[in-house]
């Protein structure tokens, strides 16, 4: 590295910053020798990896498809705003995978799974990123699986997802898909009939005790960041693949509770819509 | 009964005056001796200019309904620069209409073309003043501007509105780097119809703070550039020596400066005041302390509105208090004395503002809280407490007192350091010196690394890009490497998962700040914060650590966890550490001669160690025993100025080793007091070290705050060319760019230690020329004449 890093570097410990990271200085052969066979293991690991799955739709991104037959076609019941009685093929369940949690500009989706409803099945597409010059084309490819009426659906989506995606939209110049649609919370309603119920009402506890559902082999999303990272540097691109089998099962749980809220008692239902964050419709 | 004593010696001393000139009169026959020097500043006629034809009706009413019918010269000049498209920078006294030159263009744009403007402000208080007066212009004139304050204290759920319908956001540094840019596309909108910058108060924007804010205004131009907009800036600052340059090198580009003002100012006189020596052979004077409130008592005695400014809170509370006991003793009656600091709640602060402006009370003490432009209104007398540190915050302060028709009178008492009584010996200095020069330094590296981190988090950065002056490639190849970006190609992304602004503070260099946690009675409660730079210092095992004067004892430090475990406790005696520091040249930049001897600048690299402490007894100051300290050494690479002396200079001018180092290390007391005169710096910016060539190692101080010469660890140096030398080195990592400009002054410097301890009324040396001295020194040589002796050899 330059004479600069080596001055900066060596500033940042002055100031009490790197107190924890020490700087290695080879002081023989060996550790000379040693450096090289790193540096070398590094770079050959730093080719670039095969993606785990899917096709490339566009320079550094992929797209995962596939179809589940459905056997629910009514319209879903969404009683309050003027949304009402909504067709299936209008609703999108979406969820992202981020970069992290720290907020910001600097935090981003690589990933952002769907699941729409078409005729008799459930379509479930996958994009990510493999590498960060992709953003604006994933953004894009999103954007146009939508329809003017569509409504979203997710998990918390509001607070979290949608904003991170309009600030990535604006960042690349894009029309945001958010502005102009619904999007309907689970989140709100499934707080208000279960509070209390279970020991919080994150997505993972809700559909193992609600839904029933036991995922095999999951990874926690709070590992996904550091998944994607690695599949980024070159260094492993297994648990990418698990982070797509995640997401994946997030949007179909998201359809899943969604069918459930259907079903609630009429007055506990009727409550729970009421009292749910009001109106979903952008002002 | 002592509210007795105070009111019977207050009415004792009470001399009969009842106007400003009367109180200047009878000071001046009483206590000729105590004031050394005394200038009369004429009154000024103001000069107004009509209206511009740029600015509407409503406006004008709006103006009207508040008693403005025309402007002053320099509002009207600011207008016309601005609409020539020049940004633009106002330097005016204190309650000249600085706010309207900034409020006038923006209101107009706002109404004209729903433009955005944000201003920013160095503390929130002076944000909320100027938002409280936006709204009143508003109301007065109906004009439909929507003008909020962002800043930490503004709700989650008013910040989403402030940020779409917010026409003037008035905020601070600290929000902009912290709230602002790292949400950008949050204000998007904001950020698209952004037309005025303004930043007002820039001569508090200087040092550490400055240089950060240049940073902050670079990554603010990059993201005003992502959204096509580049926002015209208006500045303004307290006088100055340099204000054209200082807010050119804070916003990067030129910049058109107004400097005469056209408002009226009323006669002023100007005291310098000397308290009495009380113990002549070891050059101790009376408190500042003492003279302030016995000054205060005479004034408002006198029925004129007084301001005291002191130098610390917990003076502010004692000179409070003598003066409630005086003027406040009588419950029934309305309060007369108030004081006004930090850390007071904003609503009580607002109380006082008002009561002042109102002039429902005669008297308050504050800290340097009030010498920005809070509007408190008009004072008659202003009293200063010891020497601000700058000849720029004295005039500020000073000019608190100054109305527009009547005189007004400023009192600047010195206390017993070595600035203070520099600069109350030197009437002439203090009169026509200049104001002093603010200066930054925003390429020092470890400041621009920060920066090129937040940056970097805002918006990806390409191969090239140039961020301020620098090309940002090496800077982001070394965040890279540590994770925090990733390159693809041409082009850096940020990619961690962290918020970089959140670990970066505008106020100072060095992270990683040391908190301390009491532990007494089972609970952990943190009781203070401890920069990095002094935590060795202050908070080793076995220290007794003081929070408002009550002691606690550090049990345990954590060095990496950055935390100091305290009790509190019962003991008779305070702790000072024993530290001293190695300094060693590693590259000369560049030098020249300096009389007999020479005078460099260059890049150093400086050790210091605390290797035990001594406890002191209160009062009698005993020694009463030792502790150890082991902790990490401290080292720093940063910048220096030094001179140094040949042996054969020196072997004509000393009889032994031991004379020559005693008057090199009154010379760096001198040195250093004059250092920091010339370049506004603050002590513990600027650090002092003697030594032999290229290397020093020298002390701290003993408890009589007398410089020590340590023999050097290093024993092939004690046969090595004996060569002693004066450092004056940046306590900053990298350096905060001070030594460059002592350098290009070297010479004027010599000259003025060289009077300084010429002219110094002490015998063999006192604390405000070459240091304290012992009682015992005065017998042979005097430090004096041997600091003398240096300092001509170098001149």
């Amino acid at each position: 590295m330059s004479l600069l890093a080596n001055k900066l570097r060596a500033l940042q410990q002055q100031a009490g910053g790197a107190a924890t990271r020490s700087v290695v200085v080879p002081r023989d052969d060996i550790a000379r020798h040693l450096r090289k066979l790193v540096q070398c293991r590094e770079r050959l690991r730093a080719q670039p990896l095969v993606a785990p799955a899917g096709t490339e739709v566009a320079p550094g991104v992929y797209l995962v498809e596939r179809r589940i037959d459905s056997t629910e076609t009514d319209d879903a019941w969404m009683p309050w705003g003027d949304l009402g009685h909504v067709a299936r093929e209008r609703l999108v369940c979406f969820d992202t995978e981020t970069t992290g949690l720290a907020g910001g500009v600097g935090t981003r989706a690589f990933m952002i799974g769907a699941l729409q409803w078409q005729g008799k099945s459930l379509l479930v597409r996958q994009l990510y990123l493999t590498t960060i010059a992709g953003e604006a084309a994933m953004l894009r490819i999103f954007a146009s699986w939508l329809a003017a009426d569509s409504v979203f659906i997710s998990y918390n989506g509001r607070s979290y997802d949608a904003p991170l995606l309009k600030g990535r939209y604006r960042l690349n110049r894009l029309p945001c898909p958010f502005a102009d649609r619904g999007h309907v919370d689970l989140l709100y309603p499934t707080r208000r009939a279960w509070r209390g119920v279970w020991e919080n009402c994150r997505l993972a506890t809700i559909e193992r005790n609600l839904l029933g559902i036991v995922r095999d082999d999951d990874l926690p999303g709070s590992e996904a960041p550091a998944a994607w990272l690695a599949f980024l540097r070159g260094h492993s691109a297994s648990n990418l693949r698990r982070v797509i089998a995640h997401n994946d099962q997030d949007v179909i749980t998201l359809a899943a509770l969604l069918d459930r809220l259907q079903i609630l008692p009429l007055e506990e239902g009727a409550i729970a819509w009421q009292q749910a964050r009001p109106a979903t419709l952008p002002a | 009964m002592l509210a007795q004593t105070a009111l019977t010696t207050a009415q004792r001393s009470d001399l009969g005056a009842s106007s400003t000139d009367g109180l200047v009169g009878k000071l001046t026959e009483r206590y000729r001796d105590r004031i050394t020097g005394y200038f009369k500043i004429p009154a000024i006629a103001a000069r107004y200019s009509p209206f511009p034809p740029g600015v509407s009706e409503p406006l004008i009413d709006a103006l009207a309904a508040r008693g403005i019918t025309r402007l002053y010269s320099h509002q009207r000049e600011a207008w016309d620069a601005l609409a020539a498209g020049l940004n633009t920078v106002v330097v005016t006294p204190t309650a000249s209409g600085k706010s309207l030159c900034y409020h006038l263009p923006v209101i107009e744009a706002v109404r004209q073309s729903r433009a955005k403007a944000l201003y920013l402000f160095p503390t929130k208080a002076l944000a909320q003043d100027q938002v409280a007066e936006l709204l009143e212009l508003n109301r007065a004139g109906d004009l439909g501007v929507r003008a909020y304050t962002f800043d930490g204290d503004t709700p989650n759920d008013a910040r989403q509105a402030i940020r779409v319908h917010g026409d003037i956001v008035v905020s601070n540094p600290d929000m902009v780097h912290q709230a602002i840019l790292p949400h950008h596309t949050k204000w998007a909108q904001f950020f698209e119809g952004l037309r005025y910058i303004v930043i007002d108060e820039v001569h508090t924007y200087r040092g550490v703070f400055g240089s950060h804010l240049a940073n902050v205004l670079r990554r603010l131009k990059r993201i005003c550039a992502f959204y096509g907009v580049s926002p015209q800036f208006i500045l303004c600052s307290a006088t100055i020596g340099n204000p054209k340059e200082h807010a050119e090198a804070l916003i990067g580009a030129p910049v058109q400066a107004i400097t005469r003002s056209g408002a009226a100012n009323g006669e002023r006189h100007v005291l310098l005041w000397n308290p009495p020596v009380i113990n002549p052979d070891l050059g101790i004077r009376a408190s500042s302390r003492s003279q302030a409130t016995r000054l205060a008592r005479h004034a408002i005695r006198s029925k004129l509105k007084t301001i005291v400014f002191a130098q610390s809170r917990l003076m502010v509370e004692v000179i409070t208090k003598y003066l409630k006991d005086v003027f406040d003793h009588d419950p029934r009656k309305p309060e007369r004395i108030r004081a006004y600091r930090g850390g007071y709640l904003p609503t009580e602060r607002r109380e006082t503002e008002r009561a002042l402006r109102s002039g429902s009370i005669d008297g308050v003490v504050s800290t340097s809280a009030l010498e920005l432009g809070v509007d408190i209104g008009s004072l008659d007398v202003a009293i200063l407490s010891g020497y601000p540190g700058s000849i720029a915050a004295t005039w500020q302060r000073l000019g608190r007192a100054g109305r527009r028709q009547q005189p007004s009178l400023g009192v600047m008492i010195a206390s017993s350091h070595a600035l203070d009584q520099y600069v109350v010996r030197h009437p002439e200095f203090f009169q026509n010196a200049p104001p002093e020069t603010a200066r930054i330094a925003p390429d020092q590296l470890l400041i621009l690394l920060d920066h090129i981190r937040c940056a970097a988090f805002e918006l990806p950065f390409s191969a090239g890009e140039i961020f301020g002056e620098t090309v940002a490639d090496d800077f982001l190849d070394v965040l890279a490497e540590s994770g925090v970006l990733h390159r693809e190609g041409d082009r850096w992304d940020w990619i961690a998962d962290s918020y970089p602004a959140q670990a970066v503070s505008l106020r100072s260099v060095a992270d990683g700040n040391f908190v301390v946690v009491d532990r007494s009675g089972g609970r952990q409660v943190i009781i203070a914060e401890v920069d990095y730079s002094s935590a060795a210092l202050t908070l080793y095992e076995g220290a007794i650590y003081m929070v408002q004067s009550q002691p606690f004892q550090v049990e345990i430090l954590d060095w990496v966890g950055r935390k100091a475990f305290v009790r509190r406790t019962v003991v008779d005696y305070y702790t000072d550490s024993i530290d001293y520091t190695k300094l060693k040249v590693l590259e000369r930049f560049d030098g020249s001669n300096a009389g007999k001897g020479t005078c460099h600048h260059g890049e150093v690299h400086v050790v210091r160690r605390v290797s035990g402490y001594k406890k002191i007894r209160f009062y009698t100051h005993e020694n009463i025993g030792y502790g150890p300290v082991t902790l990490p050494d401290q080292e720093l690479h940063t910048t220096a100025v030094w001179w140094q002396l040949s042996q054969a200079a020196l072997a004509q001018a000393f009889m032994s080793k031991q004379d020559a180092l005693d008057g090199f290390l009154g010379a760096a007391y001198a040195l250093h007091t004059v250092a920091q005169v010339s370049v506004m710096s603050e002590g513990r910016d600027l650090q002092k070290a003697v030594g032999s060539g290229e290397t020093a190692s020298s002390s701290g101080y003993d408890q009589q705050g007398r410089g020590q010469w340590l023999a050097s660890e290093n024993t092939e140096c004690a046969d090595a060319v004996f060569c002693p030398t004066v450092h004056l080195y940046d306590n900053h990592p990298g350096g905060i760019g001070l030594s460059e400009p002592l350098f290009r002054r070297a010479a004027q410097l010599v000259n003025d230690a060289r009077e300084l301890v010429t002219r110094c009324e002490c015998k063999a040396g006192c604390p405000a020329c070459v240091g304290p001295i012992l009682a015992s020194d005065e017998e042979h040589r005097s430090p004096r004449g041997l600091a003398l002796a240096v300092l001509d050899l170098l001149a």
